[in-house]
């Protein structure tokens, strides 16, 4: 292995509430390497890799480049190291082409270039460094994907030697993921080096050269990725809980015949006046799960906020519990008593200026008068114990966690909420392997005990299959089955996807 | 060595007052010596800004500007910024004219509960006038999309003119000597009492009774200002509206997503601003402005454009409203007091409202930051 390109020496941060995000961890980046960061949800995964980049500052602590001390404390001074993030959500503006999008942060061109030069010049760049990407084409037109090889373009064309991947890869289908992969093992092999931060213990398994695992804040160990176990990591990174994690099939809920949720040839428009859903018939029954697979950006979302009464309804019919609910806005829904995960956590889910008690007194109480404080810190409480929320208390606010527990705060304030209905679109995202298996349980639990309807819409066909009694998949804005999930296959499932 | 800026990881419990207190120290040094520069003795402008805290003139200001700032503190709490307070203020004294001289006009023959039915009277029509004012820059920003910046700054004018308009003809006055104003409110209606101190000689002793005679004097104030205080603490802490309001301020789209119109907040929110404003217009026609001059907008003392400067200073922080009432308050004093000590003319109030700003601004990143030394 070769030499240390980075090192983060003794790196102490603390949020807002005393929160403590990282404990004096030391750290290396090889050049040429791959290191994946691993942790529970809060354990300062991506507290360390902002540090890096310039977008948080360290308490305490330095970072070494080449045996240099230096001071990162925004992106573009990490950038003029040769450091690139590449984040969960790509940061592509949608009203531009690639070529402007990318243009924005060279410096190779001066404001009086043209965009054509710019954009045969990412055309030659995106050649050299094998990823296809049109450069005339408007983000708003791209997949998920496709975005996500703009950002690695990005990165290539800032001559990144160190990229980080904070989830970048996580919403990626399976083989997509494997070229990205591929693609980071050859930056490696050329002299780059990657940190990848993932929930998924087997895909660092298989790409890192290196596994740092965090646990709550603390450096626990860095095994070679070679040698590494999942068991032993799972255990290093969770402790005793590790035993909780599975991905077996959930026990079968047994549906009743009362349709909870319908649609009759729903038509849904897109943000860009396209039609995002395209005629589709859904149904789920009380005490059902029906999980929805699909790419991200197949119509998933704009289909999830039209059932719940955010987005208008340009043809066709919605009924909750037999009701027409259709374009009748989100305060009708709601009554009925649906939860709702959405897509956006941090702008639909939750209000991360607010405290986790105002959070909820906003969805249980918004119909009172005055609220109850003391029944909402007593609910509070008690999802953040079921939940194990790693927040100080119910009134601290919400900007204080970590990510994983932001939607922690989200997935269980609306799977406490839902009487009859509930819509939740990733309901495990950012969320680690302990976190995610307790939601998805949860889930199945409301629809077996209570009859409560679900809608799952996710990217993770591992958490369809474990969860769902019915499967469907969603592709440019169709709706395909439903098919058993004893019975579908997982490739035919797979092909849908992407066909 | 090198100094980093990181944020806080828990509040300061002094932070808030201590900022405002060094921002005052630190514009009033900085004025002192602007002043020198032009050839003023600092030690003078000092002592003339330092005497302006502590005289009793800032009493009325601090209690009206307490009124006003904890109105607009709810419309700001949601991001909606209703810079028509002046305008909500004049439009709310138009019931108050009405009723007074013209439905209810005092008279000898008058029943003594009349002042108290009269007087309950505005004070409930003036909040209502205030609250429509309010309500219609929530209507156009909610139904119709209209930035309420400038429909509220605009809304002042139409108020000023539109009292002025009253003023010209039907509250145009019949015992005014000439003058274009309306009649003088009754004594009957007037809220304040009136106490006489003897004085004993000593300037210490007098100018504490002095502050107790201003304090019963404007009495009424100071309860209408705890009311006020009360209600937007109520509103803010125990009912959905207040909550709403906060949230409307931080995050919209969650809150239409959990099925709150947010639409609605947005009119309540300006309209309890407006009412508010209008409870405070009530007790200042009431209590000391007891009759409109025309043209009001040359009159005016602009306790609405104050009332702005005292929600920003106290950084939406209820609590520190009453403090930021007093220094916005002391500062016009304080202007008044420079030039009657010699220290320059309204160039020198605004120099020394600039500076003491200017620190404010630059010294408010302390609240959630703070500057370590780094070896």
């Amino acid at each position: 292995m070769s030499d240390e390109y980075i090192v983060l020496k003794e790196i102490s941060k603390k949020f807002a509430g005393g929160v403590v995000a990282l404990d004096k961890v030391t750290i290396s980046i090889r050049t040429g390497e791959v290191l994946a960061l691993l942790g529970e949800n809060g354990a300062g995964k991506s507290t360390l890799v902002k540090i890096l980049y310039g977008l948080y500052s360290a308490d305490e602590g330095s970072i070494y480049i080449n045996g240099r001390r230096v001071d990162i404390s925004n992106p573009s001074e990490a950038i003029r190291h040769g450091i690139v993030m590449v984040s969960q959500h790509p940061q592509l503006i949608d009203a531009l082409s690639v070529a402007e999008n990318l243009a924005l942060g060279l410096r190779t061109f001066s404001v009086l270039t043209s965009i054509k030069r710019i954009s045969n010049f990412i055309l030659e760049k995106s050649r050299e460094f094998g990823v296809r990407v049109d450069p005339w084409e408007k983000a708003w037109r791209l997949t998920y994907t496709q975005k996500q090889l703009v950002e690695m373009l990005r990165a290539m064309l800032l001559n990144a030697r160190v990229i980080l991947l904070d989830e970048a890869l996580t919403y990626l289908p399976l083989e997509e993921k494997k070229k990205f992969y591929k693609f980071i093992k050859e930056f490696a092999e050329k002299g780059g080096s990657a940190v990848i931060i993932t929930h998924k213990i087997p895909e660092a398994l298989h790409v890192a050269d290196r596994i740092a695992i965090l646990r709550r804040g603390k450096l626990v160990g860095i095994i070679e990725g070679g040698r590494a176990r999942i068991e032993d990591v799972r255990k290093m990174m969770f402790g005793e809980s590790a035993v909780e994690i599975t991905y077996e099939r959930l026990p079968a809920s047994q549906p009743r015949e009362r349709s909870v949720i319908e649609t009759q040839d729903l038509w849904v428009t897109g943000d860009f006046g396209e039609d995002a859903v395209r005629g589709v018939n859904l149904r789920v029954r009380e005490g059902e799960v029906v999980g929805i697979a699909g790419i991200v950006g197949n119509g998933q979302r704009e289909l999830t906020q039209a059932l719940i009464g955010l987005r208008k309804v340009s043809r066709g019919r919605i009924f909750i519990g037999e009701i027409d609910v259709t374009n009748r806005g989100v305060h009708v829904v709601r009554e009925m008593g649906v939860g709702y995960i959405p897509d956006s956590p941090l702008a639909f889910g939750i209000s991360i200026d607010n405290s986790m008690a105002e959070n909820i007194a906003a969805l249980y109480q918004r119909k009172s008068m005055l609220i109850d404080w003391s029944k909402i810190r007593e609910m509070a409480s008690s999802l953040i114990e079921a939940y194990k929320i790693m927040i100080p208390d119910a009134n601290s606010l919400i900007k204080v966690l970590s990510g994983g527990n932001i939607m922690k705060a989200v997935v269980s304030k609306e799977i406490n909420y839902c009487k009859i209905a509930l819509i939740a679109h990733n309901p495990t995202r950012a969320l680690d392997e302990v976190s995610a298996a307790m939601v998805r349980k949860s889930i199945k639990e409301r629809a077996i005990n209570d009859g409560v309807a679900v809608l799952m819409v996710s990217e993770d066909l591992d958490e369809i299959y474990q969860v769902s009694d019915s499967i469907y998949v969603m592709n440019s804005g169709k709706l395909y089955g439903p098919f058993p999930p004893d019975e579908a296959e997982r490739s035919k499932v797979e092909h849908l996807m992407v066909i | 060595m090198r100094f980093i800026v990181v944020r806080r990881t828990r509040s300061h419990p002094y932070i808030r007052p201590l900022v405002i207190v060094l921002s005052l120290l630190t514009g009033m040094m900085l004025v002192a010596i602007l002043l020198t520069l032009i050839g003023a003795h600092p030690l003078a402008t000092i002592v003339a800004i330092a005497y302006s805290f502590i005289t009793p003139q800032v009493v009325k200001d601090m209690v009206l500007l307490t009124m006003l700032g904890c109105a607009l503190l709810i419309s700001f709490k949601g991001a909606l910024w209703n810079v028509g307070a002046e305008g909500q203020l004049y439009t709310a004294i138009i019931p108050i004219v009405w009723i007074t001289l013209y439905v209810a006009p005092w008279s000898a023959s008058s029943p003594p509960y009349q002042s108290i039915l009269v007087t309950l009277a505005s004070i409930t029509a003036a909040a209502i006038f205030g609250a429509m004012w309010g309500a219609i820059a929530g209507v156009l920003r909610a139904y119709v999309g209209i930035d309420e910046v400038p429909v509220t700054l605009i809304m002042n004018y139409i108020a000023y003119y539109l009292v002025n308009l009253l003023i010209l003809g039907p509250f145009r006055g019949r015992y005014v000597y000439g003058y274009i104003r309306t009649d003088d409110l009754p004594d009957a209606y007037k809220l304040n009492i009136n106490v006489v101190m003897q004085r004993t000689g000593n300037a210490f002793i007098d100018g504490f009774l002095e502050f107790i005679r201003v304090i019963v004097y404007y009495a009424y104030w100071v309860l209408a200002a705890i009311l006020v205080a009360l209600l937007t603490w109520i509103v803010f802490n125990h009912t959905s509206i207040g909550l709403k309001i906060k949230i409307l301020g931080s995050n919209p789209e969650f809150l239409k997503a959990v099925g709150v119109d947010v639409r609605r907040t947005i009119v309540m929110a300006l309209t309890l601003s407006g009412l508010l404003v209008g409870i405070a217009s009530a007790t200042y026609y009431l209590g000391d402005l007891t009759r409109l001059t025309y043209p009001i907008q040359a009159q005016t003392a602009g306790y609405g454009y104050l009332a702005i400067l005292v929600a920003w200073l106290s950084m939406l922080e209820l609590q520190l409203i009453p403090i930021s009432a007093y220094i916005v308050s002391s500062l016009r004093n304080a202007g008044r007091n420079m030039q009657i000590f010699g220290l320059g003319g309204l160039e020198s109030t605004l120099i020394l409202l600039g500076s003491i700003l200017l620190t404010y601004s630059t010294l408010r990143f302390l609240t959630e930051y703070e500057v370590r030394v780094v070896k």
